[in-house]
This record gives C-alpha cells, structure tokens and sequence, in this order.
C-alpha cells in the first residue's frame, strides 16, 4: 500500500518557540528586561556579566542565570555580585533551550526583577537555533579570537540584538584590528550596534548598560 | 553540533502528528533545510536514523530541501496505515 503523503509545514523546534513565546508573555507581564549572551568559550562571559551585574545592582533588582555542561563554578563566581543566581547544568547538551530556563525559574518571583541575564553555554553554533523568550541576545566576540569570528559563524550574529566585543585591554597587545572587526560585524548583520568593553577597566560598559537600560524603556511601553 | 536534539525534536513531532492523523508508521519526513538554520545536513541524517530507532518512525526516510533562508521545518510526512 503506498503511504499517503499528509502535509504538515511546522516548524521543528516548535516546541521549543512555544515555550519561549510563553516565557516571553511572562518575562513582559512582570517587566522583566531580559539579555541573553551567547559567546565562544573563553571570550569572557562570566567576567563580563560579574562586573555588569556589580555595575547595575545599585539601581536595578537584577539577576542572572548560567548554563554550562557541567560545575556551578560560573554560579559561584556571578554570586559575588551579590545578586541571585542560579547554574543550569545541561549534561552533555550544548545548548540552552526554552524548557530549561523555565524549570530553572520555577521558585523565582520575575516581579522582584528588573533585568535577568542568561548566560549560555559557551558555544557559537547551537544556541543559535534556540529562542529563550529573551527581549535581546548579545553576542560576545573577545579580541584575542581574531576579527574573522563573525564572518565564520554568521548564524549567531545574525540572531543577536547587538554585539559586544570584549578584552578591549588586550587588543593593542594582540594587533587586534578594531575597524575590520566592526565591518565583518556589520557585513553579516547591517546595522548591529556594537560596544567595545574592556571588563577589566571597566571601559564601554556604563554606555552598555544605558543600551540594556533602554531595552527596559521600550519593554515597559509596550505593557 | 545540536543535530541529534533537532533530530528528536523532529520524532518527537512526527509521532503527535501521526497519533493526530491516525496512522501505523511514518515512511517518510519531507523537511525543509535552511542555509541559515545552524543545522548540518549530514550530521542531522545520520542522528534522525539514530532517533527513530524504536519509534513509530523505525526506518523512516529523511527527505530534505535545501533552501536559502534560516527555514528549519516539517513539510510534510508520509504515512502509512
């Protein structure tokens, strides 16, 4: 018997959209600004979100969730910010996805929150593909990665909000060429703001947060 | 990288559809394959016919068009009965 041929045209990971646009309608209905950033491993994530965390907690409520494989060393470092957080171990998997977020919120109250941060697993290929009900991914390119990044892994930087470029202390250091670095940038997402930040100095981060802060603007107007 | 999630994603999808269109087996899944989507054609072939192991999709065939765009979707099954 031949089989018969049904059509279907659902999105595969609609399971996972399903859960985001869920998260994303409570993430909203609280006022809760949320940032996701997605990186390679080592381009400094979890510095960087340690000292934006420290930066914003004295006019904001914020806090921050953090995927890894394994260990909640990333956990431990980002609570020294004095703000909540709480590790998301995904096993073996190389991504965060909507579900995961969601159970890890399961005994927080979004309405003591103006900003939460997701820090995903370090991993430039995969998160890609999963919407986490953020309001804007950033995406994390070190200088001591080499300026061709976006122009090897465009999917992510395409699926970011804006791009931050960080270890701006080291770039002279390593001959980091800044300007053909924001053109790759802009040649694989026109348009794209992008802060260079050094976490160490503390330099470019006060003009990201006024970014992170106008996310919340807009977010509130929309309630 | 993510193929094999995509993979079970896929299955797992497959098999509602097919309990909702009534049915014993699904033959075959048509999907449309973006450039964009972050997903490697060859990796995610090999991992579907590890996720259908044991399900309702035993032995099913992956048949992908390629497009152009961040497409990563279910056209179509076949089903038989």
């Amino acid at each position: 018997m031949t089989p018969r041929l049904v059509e279907v045209r659902q999105r595969v990971l609609n399971k996972n959209d399903m859960a985001a646009r869920a998260l994303r309608e409570r993430f909203t209905r609280a006022g809760v600004c949320v940032i996701s950033l997605v990186s390679s491993p080592g381009s400094g994530k979890t510095a960087f979100l340690e000292r934006v965390l420290t930066c914003m907690r004295n006019r904001f409520r914020v806090a921050a969730l953090v995927g890894d494989l394994a260990t909640d060393n990333d956990a431990m470092r980002l609570a020294r910010s004095q703000a909540p957080v709480k590790q998301i171990c995904t096993g073996t998997i190389c991504h965060l996805d909507a579900s995961m977020v969601e159970r890890a919120l399961e005994d927080w109250d979004l309405n003591e929150l103006d900003f939460l941060f997701i820090e995903n697993v370090g991993n430039l290929v995969c998160p890609s593909s999963y919407d986490l009900g953020e309001n804007a991914r950033a995406v994390l390119l070190s200088v001591t990665e080499g300026e061709d990044k976006p122009l090897k892994y465009p999917t992510i930087f395409q699926s970011a909000a804006v791009a931050v470029i960080t270890k701006m202390d080291l770039a002279e250091a390593v001959e980091f060429p800044l300007e053909v670095a924001h053109a790759n940038i802009q040649r694989v997402r026109p348009g794209i703001p992008v802060f260079n930040v050094s976490t160490k100095a503390g330099t470019g981060l006060p003009e990201l947060v006024e970014w992170f802060t106008a996310q919340k603007t807009a977010l509130s107007a929309l309630r | 990288m993510h193929e094999l999630s995509v993979a079970l994603s896929i299955v797992e999808e497959a098999e509602e559809e097919l309990s909702r269109q009534g049915g014993a087996h699904v033959s075959a899944v048509h999907l449309k394959l973006g450039f964009l989507s972050g997903v490697a054609r060859d990796a995610l072939v090999f991992s579907f016919g590890l996720a259908c192991a044991g399900t309702a999709l035993e032995g099913s065939e992956l048949v992908i068009e390629e497009s152009g765009g961040t497409e990563l979707e279910m056209s179509a099954l076949e089903i038989e009965t």
